[in-house]
């Protein structure tokens, strides 16, 4: 195996009962690019992050990163191999404030966790390194408030400065713009992109969005009922003719369909 | 890289500290005082107060070590289920442990304190290290009935015929003779205050806790224990710590129980016991640690006056009283008056940003 491939999946499958929400994906994601997985709805987008996350065990199949066999270690032990995650539906410390939510992401890939009776504000540099992100994310005049009063829009950011917190070497996005006001999505996609860049990182991104995903993507996995149907560059993908005739098409209409209801 | 915040700390820690507590210390010292003040309001000599000549001071002292006891108690279920999200329905055996285990070994071994001590601490741990075991396994509303079923064997079996020469059964274990120095009558000012000593330095520990890194993650985890996990916290680890913390506490709690009231009934060891921890933290504030010695005061003083003035009505007034509060203050004492005075806060802030330039957007 090439040392370029930092996550590979080998016929990973989820089963719930008799509904195969996953079926034997495959996927190759290289260091450093921004890799998107797209499909409609049900299609097994998030159940795939799910599995390759930790977040549920695989029903068979096996997950590689880095080299390493993950399919079996906890879902803590891989935000500790470099992945950093986030969800379709917000997943947040509520009650916490937005430096709180941050700032313990960050403690939790240090070594300070295990101090029982020295105040956690004497740890300066997690104080520190949560002020550069919620200042990067553009949350500072909402610093001192309670997650659960922000606006949805922000606490999409939030939780893309909980991930960054922790600087993994690969980001996992679940729609990371989902329920945005659209005039908000280009300032996150952009930042997503900036991240990405500068430090080399590597996105998977699961995104609904066909023109953003058009625009940033490096390769991109089209899945459909819970199998890969398609993978390739944007270009390759738009000018496929199985995904154009079988899925984009009906999709575009999907979208058009949705934002006229809106 | 020094933020400001440790900046300031690290200029006069101690200063720092004395003011953020200031509360708690005024407390602690009208605390020291009080015995005293008892008996001169009584008209009682000072010197009779420190021979222990019985009085209402004296008796106010018990009152108090009772409610230290309960207060133990409840800091230590609340660190559990307000601090952490863990229900546990087997709190009453963290605590009977340490009462029964004090009076077998003073009675039937005639062990001295201090192997005592130690003894009380192992079976801490070892019960702690019990419903960590199964802490994988099970969550939310299993552990709460698995760690049920603990207790609930751990009550039948010091109920038991076979066990009665140890714990005599249901009877209560009797008779247990107390050093002469922690006399429960004859010494009881000491006890007293070795009680109030022990109670403040649990809950100022328990305060840094819960602002420690590991601490935060304990609240991290009642939060949202997913999301814990998935930024590579190994929450089952602080559960584990924040179990062997809170058995310690309400084993040391149970000695105390005996040592103050040398009769350990098996009434301490039955889900009545736990269900007073959760009342007091529910009438204090769950999740706010000082709700839980608040909690117990107002607890066992108005079980002393109600039952005083009212006697027979006494057990039926103090439900009403309980359900209304449990209505009419949800959030407990504590809670409630932070909420009180955060949104007065909000408030202000809310009004201070409103008279904020607003930055205007370029377009
Ligand atoms: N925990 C679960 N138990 C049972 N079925 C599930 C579970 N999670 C997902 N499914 C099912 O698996 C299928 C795939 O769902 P999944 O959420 O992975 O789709 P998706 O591609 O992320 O869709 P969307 O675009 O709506 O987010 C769906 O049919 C869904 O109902
Ligand atoms: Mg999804």
């Amino acid at each position: 195996m090439s040392d370029d491939i930092i996550l590979e999946t080998y016929n990973v499958r989820k089963e719930f009962g008799a509904l195969v929400a996953v079926a034997d994906v495959s996927i190759r994601v290289v260091r450093g690019t921004l890799h998107s997985i797209i499909g409609p709805n049900g299609a097994g987008k998030t159940t795939f992050f799910n599995v390759v996350s930790g977040y549920l065990p695989a029903t068979s199949g096996r997950i590689v990163y880095n080299g390493q066999d993950i399919t079996q270690a906890p879902m803590h032990r891989r935000a500790h191999v470099g992945m950093g995650r986030s969800f379709q539906i917000t997943n947040l410390f509520p009650n916490l404030t937005v430096l709180e939510n941050i700032r313990l992401s960050h403690q939790a890939v240090g070594k300070n966790s295990f101090r029982l009776l020295r105040s956690h504000r004497r740890f300066g540099e997690h104080i520190d390194r949560a002020d550069a992100i919620i200042n990067r994310v553009g949350l500072t005049r909402y610093r001192d408030l309670p997650a659960r009063t922000l606006a949805h829009g922000d606490q999409r950011k939030l939780e893309l400065g909980m991930i960054l917190a922790a600087d993994p070497e690969m980001l996992l996005l679940d729609e990371p713009t989902a329920g945005m006001a659209s005039d908000e999505v280009p300032e996150l996609m952009a930042l997503i992109q900036e991240i990405q860049a500068e430090g080399s990182k590597t996105v998977l991104l699961v995104e609904h969005n066909m023109n953003v995903v058009m625009n940033v993507s490096d390769m991109i996995t089209v899945m459909h009922h819970g199998e890969v149907l398609a993978e390739g560059t944007p270009a390759e993908i738009s000018s496929n003719e199985t995904v154009q005739q079988a899925y984009l098409g009906n999709l575009y209409e999907n979208l058009q369909e949705a934002s006229d209801h809106a | 890289m020094e933020t400001t915040i440790s900046k300031t700390t690290a200029e006069r820690p101690t200063l720092a500290w004395l003011r953020q507590n200031r509360g708690t210390l005024a407390v602690l010292v009208v605390l020291l005082l009080l015995p005293f003040i008892i008996a001169i309001i009584d008209g009682q000599s000072i010197s009779s107060v420190l021979a222990n000549e019985s009085g209402n001071s004296k008796f106010f002292q018990g009152l108090l070590i009772e409610i230290f006891i309960l207060g133990l108690f409840a800091l230590s279920y609340d660190l559990l289920l307000g601090i952490t999200g863990l229900l546990s329905l087997g709190h009453a055996m963290f605590f009977a442990v340490g009462g029964y285990l004090t009076g077998i070994l003073i009675k039937s071994f005639g062990w001295g304190l201090v192997p005592t001590i130690a003894a009380v601490t192992v079976a801490a741990i070892v019960q702690a290290l019990l419903f960590a075991v199964v802490l994988p396994r099970v969550k939310g509303l299993t552990f709460a009935l698995v760690t049920l079923g603990f207790a609930s064997v751990f009550h039948i079996v010091v109920q038991s015929r076979e066990a009665a020469p140890f714990t005599g059964a249901d009877v209560g274990l009797q008779g247990v003779v107390i050093p002469a120095f922690l006399d429960p009558v004859d010494q009881r000012l000491r006890v007293y205050f070795i009680a109030l000593l022990i109670t403040m330095v649990v809950y100022f520990l328990y305060q840094r806790f819960v602002d420690s890194p590991t601490g935060r993650v304990c609240i991290a985890i009642r939060e949202n224990e997913d999301r814990a996990l998935m930024l590579g916290y190994n929450t089952f680890q602080y559960k584990v710590i924040v179990l062997l913390i809170s058995s310690l506490t309400a084993a040391f709690a149970g000695m105390l129980h005996t040592i103050h009231q040398p009769i350990v009934s098996p009434n301490i060891a039955g889900l009545g016991y736990m269900v007073i921890a959760l009342l007091i933290i529910l009438i204090g504030g769950v999740g706010t640690l000082s709700g839980a010695l608040i909690g117990a005061a107002v607890f066992r003083l108005l079980d002393f006056f109600i039952d005083r003035w009212f006697g027979e009505a006494a057990t039926f007034l103090l439900g009403v009283i309980y359900v209304l509060l449990v209505l009419f203050v949800p959030f407990g004492i504590v809670g409630t008056w932070r909420q009180h005075s955060s949104q007065f806060t909000h408030q202000i802030e809310a009004i201070i940003e409103r008279l904020r330039p607003k930055k205007e957007n370029p377009e």
